[in-house]
């Protein structure tokens, strides 16, 4: 592993991805990316009783789903790096937190998915883990909760506000893998 | 492109690329739907007078219907349809401020009575609290303060 310049890293064993999986939720499967997500939701809650519940249940299928599709063993799996944009990471760590493998939470916003992916391929890379799983998760009715208003309030939404995706992504980073996509930079 | 390097130029340059709010349209839904809470309001008080009831008293069961009308609706997922169609107009009228509690006390319910629903009811109305009551007090201290010095306002 190199450090080249300021922020990029060279891999000497280039991590590659495996297999990846995404869940989304009903606004997101209305629009024109739908036909490339594994499940679309038709309901928020997805049966669970809270957002937060309903959030920790889609990213604990989106992971369950990228082990299924790899054919790895859950035993195979080193190192999970997940996290959401919940208080200490609730969706993700209670809803990964049967599988029992290490999990390293974290905390990135908009970037932790590629956060995740950057630090598991120096994992593969430095050779603690042969198996990585990466992923993340946000729900736009928690996330609306936690950092803006209750969904009830009747107030109105500037042209140019953001919405927050409904779902979860997970990709299987791998030290060797057939089906591969490599990647020998990662830029900070 | 120039590079953006103050708060306030990237903020101009947002502005510049954002869509803007409909203003007109905006108003007017406001206008006419604030102006129909408040003529349901009148016809509330009007019965309440007509079936002899005084003017504080008809005043107060205008507001706790209003109040109960808006709470209702908000728990029905239909106050927040209103609101974003109306803005201000369903938002300034009590029917707004009853709304605000009521919002935040549906949605953190799943975190617990006491400090889900009790602590975080005032999260959206809490400040609107806070510097109301600290206006009107100062506003009251000023008040005292001119009348014992002998200048009526009122």
């Amino acid at each position: 592993m190199n450090k080249l310049g300021r922020q990029t890293i060279k891999f000497e064993r280039p991590p590659c991805i495996l297999e990846t999986a995404s869940i989304v939720g009903p606004k997101e499967a209305e629009g024109p990316l739908a036909k490339y997500f594994d499940k679309c939701l038709e309901d928020e809650f997805w049966g669970e009783k809270s957002w937060e519940k309903a959030e920790s249940k889609i990213i604990k299928e989106t992971v369950y789903s990228a082990i299924k599709k790899s054919n790895l063993p859950i035993s195979a799996i080193d190192y999970c790096f997940a996290g959401d944009l919940l208080n200490q990471c609730i969706s993700s760590s209670f809803g990964l937190r049967d599988s029992n493998f290490p999990f390293i939470g974290i905390f990135g916003a908009c970037s932790t998915f590629v956060e995740g992916l950057g630090l598991g391929s120096i994992f593969i890379d430095g050779g603690a883990a042969n198996n990585v799983i990466c992923a993340a998760s946000s729900h736009f009715c928690s996330a609306e909760k936690q950092f803006r208003f209750p969904l009830e309030l009747g107030n109105q939404r500037p042209q140019s506000s953001q919405w927050t995706v409904t779902g979860a992504g997970s990709a299987i980073l791998s030290s060797s893998g057939t089906r591969t996509i490599c990647y020998t930079f990662y830029s900070w | 492109m120039e590079p953006i390097e103050t708060q306030k130029k990237y903020q101009e340059y947002v502005d510049k690329k954002s869509p803007n709010s409909p203003i007109l349209k905006n108003c007017f839904n406001a206008f006419w739907v604030g102006g129909l809470i408040c003529t349901l309001g009148q016809i509330i008080l009007s019965i309440c007078k007509e079936r002899g009831l005084d003017d504080a008293s008809a005043g107060t069961v205008v507001s706790i219907i209003l109040i109960a009308l808006s709470a209702f609706l908000t728990g029905l997922n239909i106050f927040n349809k209103i609101g974003k169609f109306a803005g201000a107009g369903s938002l300034v009228p009590i029917t707004g401020f009853a709304n605000s509690i009521v919002a935040p006390s549906i949605e953190y319910k799943s975190e617990g009575y006491i400090m889900g629903v009790g602590g975080k009811m005032f999260t959206v109305a809490g400040p609107v609290l806070v510097f109301g009551i600290s206006a009107s007090i100062i506003v009251g201290i000023i008040y005292l303060i001119l009348n014992t010095t002998g200048i009526t306002l009122v």
